[in-house]
C-alpha cells in the first residue's frame, strides 16, 4: 500500500507526524515530506499510516 | 480481551464514531459492528465546514473523510431517539430497534440558536455549511451573533465573498479562545477587512412570521441591528436528548472516567463526553480531542482498566481574516510573549510566539511547524534554528 499527499491541501499541522513519525514529517519550512511512502499491509507501519490518514483535519493524506 | 462482545453498535459517525470503529478493529474486535449516523452523508471534516468550505464558494467540495475497513453495517440519515437499558436496545428514528451487547455512544452535539426561521443560520452539520454558502453567493447583509472562531470563519468567508458584515459579539472576539494578544490580532485583521464590529450582548432575536420579512437582533443596550441574513455562533449543546430517559445523564450531562467508560459495556467519545477534569466534568469540542478520547474509549470498551487513560494535549487552529493561527499549551493566555521564529519562504511574516511563565503556550501565526514540534516550542524544548 501507499501513503499519498494531495499537496494543495495540506496545510502543515503536522498531526500525521505526531500519529506516524517513522513515516512523515514536516520540513523546516512546513513542507510535509513522506519518508517512506510504501508499507506492506497488515504492518505496523500500515496501522501508523492509517492513523496518519485519519488525523489529518484536511483530507491532504490517503492509503491505497 | 476480558469481555466477550458480539455485537457492538456506535451511535455518531463523526470522525468520533469512525474513528471508534476503526480502533475496535484494530484492537481485534471481529463482531457484529453497525454504526447509526443521524445524517445522510459519509462522514467528513467539521473544522472545514467553517475554513476552506466558505473560502470559496464555487469550487471547494466538502472534505469526506477516508473511506474505511472497518466493515460496519452503517445506517446513514437514521437517528436514535431512546436507548432501553434493560433490554439493550436502540429505538431509532423510523420505530425500528436495533439491540447491542457493547455500545459506543458518539452523537456529537448541535448549534445553538435563537429561533428556527429560515433567515437564521447555524453551522454545525454538512447541510447547515452548504445552506448559508448557497445563501452568501447572494452577496447578503449578514449578522453574526457570537465572536469565537466559528463566528470569525464565517465572518471572514462572508467578506471574502463580498457580503457586508456586521459582528455583535461582547468583549475582545477571540479573546475567550486565545487571550487579549491574539484576540487583538483577529479582532484588528477583521475591522482591517471591514466586518462592522459591535460590542455588545444580544437581547432578542424577532424574527418575522413569514419567510422574507426581515429579521431584528435586539441588543441589550436597546440597539436594534437588521440584516438579511443571521447566522447565530452562539456554542452548541450535546446531542443527548435521545438518553434522556436511559438513566445514563447526571444532570443532563453524560459523564465519562478518564477512559471514556460510562458503564461498563458503554463508552463515549466526542463532542457529547464530559471528562473528568481538575475543574470538574468538561467537554473538549475539538477535532483531536474527539479523535483521541474515541481511541481510548473504545479500547476501554474492549479491555477495561487495561486500556492506557486518555491523554491529551490540546490542540486547536483557526484561519481568518488571512491569519492562520494554531496554538498549543494553555489557552486563553494573558500576557505578551516572545517571538521565536520570524520569517518562512512561503510567507515571510510567519510568527512564532511562546509565552513564558507558569503557563506553557506557544502559537504559530501564518508558520508552518508540525504540531509534536509546536508543543516543544510551548514546553521550551525546542527553538527552530
Amino acid at each position: 500500500m501507499r501513503i499519498e499527499l494531495d499537496q494543495p491541501r495540506c496545510e502543515g499541522h503536522g498531526l500525521c507526524e505526531e500519529v506516524a513519525p517513522d513515516l512523515v514529517h514536516l520540513d523546516d519550512e512546513g513542507e510535509l515530506v513522506i519518508d517512506i511512502a510504501e508499507v506492506e499491509a497488515g504492518s505496523n507501519e500500515e496501522h501508523h499510516a492509517q492513523e496518519a490518514v485519519r488525523i489529518c483535519p484536511v483530507t491532504a493524506l490517503s492509503l491505497k | 480481551m476480558d469481555r466477550n462482545y458480539d455485537n457492538i453498535v456506535i451511535v455518531g459517525y463523526g470522525i468520533a464514531g469512525m474513528t471508534a470503529a476503526d480502533t475496535l478493529r484494530s484492537h481485534g474486535y471481529q463482531g457484529r459492528l453497525t454504526i447509526v449516523g443521524g445524517e445522510p452523508h459519509e462522514p467528513y471534516s467539521r473544522p472545514a465546514l467553517s475554513k476552506a468550505m466558505l473560502a470559496d464558494v464555487s469550487t471547494v467540495e466538502p472534505q469526506y473523510l477516508p473511506a474505511s475497513d472497518h466493515g460496519a453495517k452503517v445506517l446513514l440519515g437514521s437517528r436514535a431517539v431512546a436507548l432501553d437499558l434493560k433490554r439493550n436496545t436502540i429505538t431509532l428514528d423510523n420505530g425500528e430497534y436495533i439491540d447491542f451487547d457493547g455500545l459506543v455512544i458518539a452523537s456529537g452535539s448541535t448549534a445553538k440558536r435563537f429561533t428556527d426561521h429560515p433567515r437564521e443560520f447555524a453551522v454545525r452539520s454538512l447541510d447547515d455549511a452548504l445552506r448559508l454558502r448557497t445563501r452568501l453567493h447572494d452577496q447578503p447583509n449578514v449578522v453574526i451573533l457570537g465572536g469565537g472562531p466559528l463566528g470569525m470563519e464565517i465572518a471572514s468567508g462572508a467578506r471574502n465573498i463580498g457580503c457586508a458584515v456586521t459582528l455583535v459579539h461582547r468583549g475582545l472576539p477571540m479573546a475567550s479562545h486565545l487571550g487579549p494578544y491574539l484576540g487583538g490580532w483577529c479582532t484588528e485583521a477583521a475591522r482591517a477587512r471591514g466586518v462592522e464590529l459591535i460590542d455588545g450582548r444580544v437581547a432578542e432575536v424577532y424574527a418575522p412570521d413569514s419567510a422574507d420579512g426581515p429579521i431584528t437582533v435586539c441588543l441589550e443596550s436597546g440597539q436594534e441591528v437588521g440584516g438579511d441574513v443571521i447566522v447565530s455562533t452562539i456554542g452548541d449543546a450535546p446531542e443527548g436528548d435521545w438518553l434522556a430517559d436511559s438513566g445514563l445523564l447526571t444532570d443532563g450531562r453524560l459523564k465519562v472516567d478518564t477512559r471514556g467508560r460510562v458503564n461498563e459495556h458503554i463508552v463515549a467519545a466526542g463532542d457529547i463526553a464530559w471528562l473528568p477534569t481538575a475543574d470538574g466534568h468538561e467537554r473538549q469540542p475539538l477535532w483531536t480531542a474527539a479523535i483521541e478520547q474515541a481511541k481510548t474509549a473504545s479500547h476501554a470498551l474492549l479491555v477495561g482498566d487495561e486500556a492506557p487513560p486518555l491523554n491529551f494535549q490540546s490542540y486547536f487552529w483557526t484561519e481568518q481574516f488571512g491569519l492562520t493561527i494554531r496554538v498549543s499549551g494553555d489557552f486563553p493566555i494573558h500576557g505578551e510573549p516572545e517571538v521565536v521564529a520570524r520569517g518562512q519562504k512561503a510567507n515571510p511574516d510567519a510568527l512564532l510566539l511562546r509565552w513564558n511563565g507558569d503557563a506553557q503556550s506557544a502559537a504559530a501565526v501564518g508558520y508552518r511547524i508540525a504540531i509534536p514540534k509546536l508543543r516543544k516550542v510551548a514546553t521550551g524544548d525546542f527553538l527552530p534554528s
